[in-house]
């Protein structure tokens, strides 16, 4: 969708068709929930690049009904406002199966492309149907293009290809048929995008389930975080092969200038420094680097200490103010506080920690930490207690933020965190592994959160306390007014008293 | 100590006037009183338990946990008040059931009767003065039987040994009776009914000249006042009771009054003389041939003389020597011994004459 990404081709369609378990695809559950997850996910990189009050509409209905043998077909309909594509964009995007170019280094979802498309994928393996996109960018024809992919040339096929009018606004909708299972992968979809409607407050999502429902997680704000920025590779941020590609492919002609030219905080004495180290002459030809040099060059880049750190400026974190956001909107605590840590490195990958505590509201106590986990914008949904964060909630002692038992408290955690390679520890990209750097900065957030949590704990405490001390106060003094009447034959009045009490001037010893 | 009943308003009144005038000014109001704690209370030998307030407490206003306190005391004046205008008394358990009404529920209506009971004496030691002055009576302990004229408040003479088998009944608030004439030389008080009655009964008070006082027990309140204004008018007193660790605290008692009432004045009686039953006389005295018949020390027993090692007036070497002692034997001896010692009631007589004469002789010098 977004038409402007390099991309680049790798292995065949084949290859997912193999290999649909790595992919989250492993059964008709989990397929059902990625399958939305993936197109969804799209829709939101386009919407974030156009901008202007940003929708993603899903809409899914059972298109045949299951038996004893056979599961149900579904048909998917995701229809953004993003910024659209041209019809010559559409079959390179949705119909061969590509991977992001790996020459450049930006926080974003994901893999952009090859998610959606294994998406569809799925849903032409399992049913034998066509998918379609719809798509005009504004003031532009609109295109429907009905398609498959042919699996084994990796190839898109256009079995029809349709212009329908000039549209007035650039959008695009993807539909798809698939064999799924939603009852059971309802519970998650629904965690999905409410978590999700929770980091892009400023994105409407609608929902219309197979079921009739209808779930809306409207925006609360019309302010979008700003894109972030593309830039250079860090030197210490760099595999082998990764170094290898670049050499292959550049355009320089000196190794001075190749390392100037493609990595961040590199300048012509840097690069000198870490050429001497390697025993490489600075103005040798990068394509003629035998395999042993590229090694030197490797160990060189991995052993200097000289360079400064990575680019933050790359990240593009939610900030204090929407996470807020989102979090009002959807959970409507009494408290949220969200703070963001500064910019910090890990193995010379910047990344940048938000976090959040809430309190209240619609969060009630379940027994459970109740953790909410973002990489790069998106939820994470499962394996928590292996999440570092989970581990630092764990390792806290929470009743010195008024907190006994955060299990046992309506309090939620958020956590969310942002880079140019997040530290997951599986394949899966489930949970994300315990990083010092990392814990250190989630650890630190949530203090700071807490703090704020206890003050506000504190503050409504004490005002419980003093409204039924009031109660109290009001109860014995009517009493003991009414007995004087009884004795000396006049009420003294008891408002003045009480007033103070109201205003939390009790006994001085009393309070604190 | 005798104070009228105008007296008696007016110092509940001058505290309700005193709360109601801070909180008309927007003051949280303060009751100061002087607790009954071991702090406030010294022990003299020679007076018994003085009462001596060298620090006083607070009830609070300003703090909700002494609120209910303070309007706790001031609806018990309310109630004391109601019922000296209308000539009414009331027992400990009248009191705790004036809380047991609607009005109260939340707030004073009590869980038990010790709650009102401790309010009662909070109520004594804020206005000064005896629960009995403010109409809060005891039902009547204790009676007197001898050649006593008294005039009692009615203004009616009365004679102690022509007014019942078993004396003159003290009324809760003794302090109105006058003494017309005493022809008595001394009087004894004794623990237990049973043996006192005998002692009537065996008309040992007309041949002898002296008088029964029968205690039931621990003595009460206006026991102990009535005779300490025998006292007071020069008769000596003794005091007969078991020997067992109770009987220890209940001469003591009546001797130096108790802890528990050491803010009450005039209730010690520190001319008496504890004459029995004592160790010595099961030792070697006049039971040492009738050990058989004392009676073990129960589990509570044995406690409670435990506990007298630690009381105030039970501290002189001879009360804890007498307290060792059942520590040591595990046994005790009732006022009821003397029927083991003769199971006829010739020989009964003989021999409480025989016992009562060589321990007022001996204790207290009177010759009967």
């Amino acid at each position: 969708m977004s038409g402007k990404v390099k991309l680049e081709e790798i292995s065949a369609a084949d290859f997912f068709y193999r290999n649909r378990s790595l992919a989250g695809f492993d059964n008709p559950v989990r397929a059902t929930y990625t399958i939305i997850r993936e197109l969804v996910e799209n829709s939101l990189d386009a919407v974030e690049l156009a901008g202007r009050s940003p929708k993603v509409l899903v809409v899914m209905k059972e298109e045949r009904e299951g038996g004893e043998e056979n599961l149900p077909w579904y048909r998917i309909k995701v229809a953004d406002n993003g910024i659209g594509m041209d019809p010559e964009e559409i079959p390179l995007a949705f119909g061969r199966v590509f991977v992001s170019s790996k020459y450049r280094l930006i926080q974003s979802r994901g893999t952009f492309g090859l998610g959606g498309t294994m998406a569809l994928l799925y849903g032409q393996i399992t049913t034998n149907m066509p998918f379609k996109i719809t798509s005009a960018k504004e003031g532009e024809p609109i295109y429907e293009l009905t398609m498959m992919i042919d699996i084994k040339k990796n190839e898109p096929i256009i079995l029809d290809k349709r212009v329908k009018g000039i549209s007035r606004k650039s959008f695009t909708i993807v539909e798809s048929t698939f064999e799924g299972n939603y009852p059971r992968a309802k519970r998650k979809i629904i965690d999905y995008l409410q978590q999700t409607a929770i980091v892009v407050p400023y994105i409407s999502i609608v929902f219309m389930d197979p079921e009739g429902h209808l779930y809306i997680f409207p925006r609360s704000t019309e302010k979008i975080p700003p894109r972030p920025k593309e830039a250079l590779f860090h030197p210490k941020g760099v595999d082998l092969e990764l170094l290898q590609r670049l050499l292959n492919s550049t355009r320089t002609k000196s190794l001075e200038s190749f390392l100037v030219t493609h990595f961040q905080r590199v300048g012509k004495k840097t690069a000198n420094e870490v050429l001497k180290i390697a025993g490489i002459p600075p103005d040798k030809r990068p394509s003629d680097l035998t395999d042993e040099d590229i090694r030197k060059l490797y160990e060189a880049l991995r052993s200097y200490k000289g360079f400064l750190p990575p680019d933050p400026s790359v990240l593009s974190p939610l900030g204090e103010e929407l996470f807020e956001s989102g979090i009002r909107k959807e959970l409507q605590p009494e408290f949220v506080k969200a703070i963001q840590r500064p910019p910090s490195v890990y193995e010379a990958h910047p990344f940048i920690v938000e976090v959040a505590i809430a309190y209240g509201g619609l969060i009630k106590p379940t027994g459970d930490i109740q953790l909410y986990r973002y990489a790069n914008k998106i939820p994470l949904l499962y394996d928590a207690s292996s999440d570092v964060s989970y581990q630092v909630i764990k390792r806290i002692d929470w009743s010195i933020y008024g907190i006994k038992n955060p299990e046992d408290e309506p309090i939620a955690f958020f956590v969310h965190i942002v880079s140019t390679k997040v530290p997951f520890k599986t394949v899966g990209k489930e949970f994300i592994a315990n990083v010092p750097e990392v814990a250190r900065e989630i650890e630190l957030g949530l203090r700071g959160c807490a703090r704020e949590l206890r003050l506000y704990l504190g503050r409504k405490r004490r005002k419980e306390m003093l409204l039924k001390r009031y109660e109290l106060f009001k109860m014995y003094y009517e009493l003991i007014s009414w007995t004087l009447e009884e004795m000396i034959g006049e009420r003294p009045p008891i408002e003045n008293l009480i007033w103070r009490i109201k205003e939390g001037l009790g006994d001085e010893d009393e309070r604190g | 100590m005798r104070m009228s009943v105008d007296d008696v308003k007016s110092r509940v009144l001058e505290v309700a006037r005193e709360v109601a005038e801070a909180i008309k000014e927007g003051k949280f109001p303060e009751l100061e009183y002087p607790p009954n704690t071991q702090r406030n209370i010294v022990f003299d030998e020679r007076v018994g338990y003085i009462f001596k307030p060298t620090f006083y407490g607070k009830i609070k206003g300003s703090h909700s946990k002494s609120l209910k306190t303070l309007a706790g005391v001031l609806y018990g004046m309310s109630r004391a008040l109601d019922h000296l205008e209308n000539g009414l008394t009331m027992t400990k358990r009248d009191f705790y059931y004036l809380h047991k009404v609607e009005k109260l529920k939340g707030t004073l209506f009590p869980e038990d009767q010790r709650e009102t009971d401790a309010r009662i004496i909070l109520m004594e030691l804020i206005l000064g003065m005896p629960r009995e002055a403010f109409s809060i009576t005891s039902d009547p302990r204790g009676w007197i039987y001898g050649d006593i004229e008294l005039i009692d408040r009615s203004g009616r003479v009365l004679k102690a040994d022509q007014v019942g088998e078993m004396g003159y009944s003290v009324p809760p608030r003794p302090e109105n009776i006058k003494f017309k004439r005493i022809g008595v030389k001394a009087v004894v008080a004794v623990e237990k009914v049973g043996p006192a009655k005998n002692m009537i009964e065996l008309g040992i008070p007309e041949e002898k000249k002296i008088a029964i006082a029968i205690l039931q027990g621990q003595a009460s309140r206006s026991m102990r006042r009535f005779l300490r204004m025998l006292s007071d008018e020069g008769v000596p007193l003794a005091v007969l009771t078991d020997l067992s660790p109770w009987s220890l605290r209940i001469a003591a008692t009546v001797i130096y009054n108790s802890i528990n009432s050491a803010h009450i004045p005039h209730l010690a009686t520190p001319e008496a003389r504890f004459i029995g039953i004592l160790t010595r006389d099961v030792e070697e005295g006049f039971f040492k041939d009738y050990k058989f018949a004392l009676e073990p020390l129960t589990q509570a027993d044995y406690k409670a003389a435990l506990d007298n090692k630690s009381l105030p007036n039970l501290q002189n070497e001879f009360w804890q020597r007498e307290n060792d002692w059942f520590l040591q034997n595990r046994k005790k001896a009732e006022l009821e011994i003397f029927k083991a010692m003769s199971p006829s009631a010739k020989t009964l007589k003989e021999y409480f004459i025989k016992y009562l004469s060589e321990k007022l002789e001996q204790h207290l010098g009177v010759s009967i």
